[in-house]
């Protein structure tokens, strides 16, 4: 039997100012997970990263390690945390609130912009990254192959994600409000992730006189520079194209910021003050806060255009409980079909068991019998098997029945809500 | 001269209602989004600014005097009528609802006080070649800055809303860049007007060693108000070239600027007028 559990941290509970500093890259993810396992070799795990979310799912034995406090250890350790500095922003779950709560994290339920089809490409990407460093195993890979499939009937099948305006098309909107024309600005991208090149498909339908792609990576900046007809610019030449740029959207996996005030003082400076648009959607953040007090910079982050995404979403709610029925029907199929499997073993193991018994006491009995034929031995072997199966039947009956009640094996199934299965850290 | 008669006044006060109309339909167009509200506002708009002309040409035609700069009425109902031709080349060229609902209001104020200054202390002034050039420039120049301080009170509010990330804004205010634009346009039109205003009126004091200001007219509260509007305005002017004036200090100086020209032309009216007599 197996116990799961899941500590996180998400926009619900930590400012984006928190949940930069828990925020895994890639890379760091795969670090952690190997970690992870070294230190917790018998668990299962899968670290799900976003721009919002920071989650570790766990499965472990019902007596095992870790539990929650050494996950929030781990979590600490590996950011280099205080205690204190994540206290009050974890939360975790135990049990069916977990698989609730994955089932709804997959299909947008619980995220900040309701319907936003991102979030299941990254619960994929979390699962396959764990899955390809064998750091799930008989219940972390149902759970998040469930989970994907309930994200995509949700999708499919409701209109969660209908009328939904996407970050960056509320970036444009703001862009709008801060310049009449686009014919003679400048677009710089810094990044070439997924984020910048949605972000710059949308800048691009505004035909800007320039658009520029600053990469790390120049064959990075190139390829995308291409595809949307601008002009790669090298890394290190970055703050005299800011000098030269109306609307930056950076995007980077750098762990510092970036662009910092004392030295965009400087380029405002150069820049004669020209008004400048930054639209910062990486996590970390690049763009420190204190330049958006700076005069003639706007500043927007990931939270400040979420928000507003998130406030269309009121026409979305009769989708939301159509969603949530999807989400309900799938949890309780899951734990029904999941208890089958935690059972199958118990059931053959009972079998085995009380069949060795039956054969063992035949064996004694046939022994006072050196002439019995093999008919009859056939028929007596027969008939403790039966005999075995007719006593089993019953139990193994109840054992389903009570395992579909939900009774048979509390540690893993117990009922929702339970008061201690949603508690912030 | 006639005064202004109770009917023209009566009539007068029939385009203020329509303006103030005009104006809450233009706030509900552009905060609502409303088509209809505009309908509704385009047409007291145009029927208001029909009757103030016909009110201008009824009062001229009374006073035998087709220059309506001769008293305090006609001034201010010319200056009133330049700022709804303003709104009214603005609706067609590039419309900037939001930008009626901050103009009409000041046309509103300026027709009560024509009402108001033009009924109860006629303010009469000596008919020179220089008063002409004195009184069109300077009326002409705080039209533009009306327009000024409409401009930049809205770049201030945009600016505001932007930097609250606000998260729909209420009013469609138009982008930063067009309202500086708009701000920086009409001061470059009223500063040569404010500037050649002020030098008329110079020449106006100048002229006469005896005029009403006395000796010591560069301590008049007027004479230095309209200089710190000049000043202001001159700032606002050179933006371009000094950018740090740009942006919401640009926009702030336009709304002090005219808020100062309000109060020159409140000094003019409670003050000798500087012109000879």
């Amino acid at each position: 039997m197996r116990r799961l559990m899941l500590l996180g941290i998400n926009h619900t509970t930590a400012p984006l100012e928190v949940r930069e500093k828990i925020s895994f890259s890639a890379d760091q993810q795969r670090l952690a997970l190997e970690l992870f396992r070294q230190r917790f070799p018998d668990s299962e795990c899968v670290l799900l990263s976003t721009c919002n979310r920071v989650e570790f799912y766990t499965a472990r034995t019902l007596e095992g390690q870790p539990g929650v406090k050494e996950m929030a250890d781990f979590l600490g350790e590996f950011h280099r945390l205080q205690p204190e500095q994540l206290k009050g922003h974890l939360y975790h779950k135990t049990e069916r609130a977990v698989i609730e709560h994955l089932f709804s994290v997959a299909c947008s339920l619980d995220s900040m912009v309701l319907g936003e089809t991102q979030i299941l490409g990254q619960v994929r990407s979390a699962y396959d990254s764990a899955h390809q460093l064998q750091a799930t195993g008989p219940l972390l890979n149902p759970l998040f192959q469930r989970a994907l499939a309930v994200g995509k009937q949700v999708m499919a099948e409701t209109a969660i994600g209908e009328g939904r305006l996407s970050v960056a098309s509320v970036a444009v909107d703001y862009a709008r409000r801060i310049f009449d024309r686009f014919g003679d600005k400048t677009v710089l991208s810094i990044g070439a992730g997924k984020m910048s090149i949605l972000a710059l498909q949308h800048f691009k339908e505004l035909v800007p006189k320039k658009l520029l792609v600053c990469n790390r990576d120049p064959a990075k900046a190139q390829a995308l520079a291409q595809r949307f007809d601008g002009d790669p610019v090298p890394f290190e030449t970055l703050y005299d194209h800011l000098v030269a740029a109306d609307i930056v959207i950076t995007s980077t996996g750098a762990l510092q910021p970036i662009i910092v005030k004392h030295s965009f003082e400087a380029i405002l400076k150069r820049r004669r003050y020209r008004p400048i648009f930054l639209i910062d959607i990486a996590l970390p953040r690049d763009v420190e806060a204190a330049v958006g007090h700076l005069d003639n910079v706007y500043l927007c982050n990931l939270d400040d255009l979420q928000q507003v995404v998130a406030s269309t979403q009121t026409t979305r709610h009769d989708a939301m409980d159509a969603a949530q029925k999807i989400v309900g029907d799938h949890v309780e199929e899951f734990i029904v079909h999941h208890r089958a499997r935690e059972l199958g073993p118990v059931i053959e193991r009972l079998q085995r068991h009380y069949h060795e018994i039956a054969r063992q006491e035949l064996q004694r009995t046939m022994g006072k019998f050196p002439d019995m034929s093999d008919s009859e031995r056939a028929h007596l072997e027969d008939l403790t098997r039966r005999i075995v199966n007719k006593i089993l039947h019953e139990p193994i009956q109840a054992m389903r029945q009570r395992g579909h009640a939900g009774d048979i094996d509390e540690s893993l199934f117990a009922p929702h809500p339970h008061p201690e299965q949603d508690e912030r850290v | 001269m006639p005064e202004v008669s109770l009917l023209q006044l009566a009539v007068l006060g029939i385009a203020v209602a329509l303006f103030a109309v005009a104006t809450v339909a233009f706030i509900i167009r552009s905060r609502q989004g409303l088509a209809r509200a505009e309908r509704i506002g385009r047409a007291c708009f145009w029927v208001g600014t029909l009757i103030v002309v016909g009110t201008l040409i009824w009062h001229s035609a009374d006073r035998e005097r087709w220059l309506p700069l001769g008293d305090n009425f006609s001034a201010l109902v010319w200056l009133a009528l330049l700022l709804a031709l303003f709104i009214a080349y603005m609706q067609r060229t590039r419309p900037l609802v939001a930008l009626n609902g901050f103009l009409l209001p000041i046309v509103v104020v300026l027709l009560i006080g024509a009402g108001i200054f033009g009924r109860l202390q006629p303010h009469q002034y000596v008919a020179t070649a220089w008063t002409g050039v004195h009184l069109v420039t300077v009326y002409a120049g705080s039209a533009a800055f009306a327009v000024a301080a409409a401009g930049g009170l809205m770049y201030l509010l945009a600016n505001r809303r932007l930097r609250n990330k606000s998260t729909m804004p209420s009013m469609n205010l138009g982008s930063l860049e067009r309202l500086e634009h708009l701000t920086l346009y009409a001061v470059t039109v009223g500063f040569p007007l404010l500037t050649l205003g002020l030098i008329t009126g110079l020449v106006l004091i100048l002229s006469d060693p005896k005029n009403s200001l006395g000796a010591r007219w560069f301590t008049s509260p007027k004479v230095l108000l309209a200089f710190c509007v000049w000043v202001i305005y001159g700032l606002v002017l050179h933006s371009p070239l000094n950018p740090s004036f740009r942006g919401r200090r640009a926009a702030l100086l336009s709304v002090l600027g005219f808020v100062l020209m309000v109060g020159t032309l409140i000094a003019v009216q409670f003050m000798p007028s500087g012109a000879p007599h």
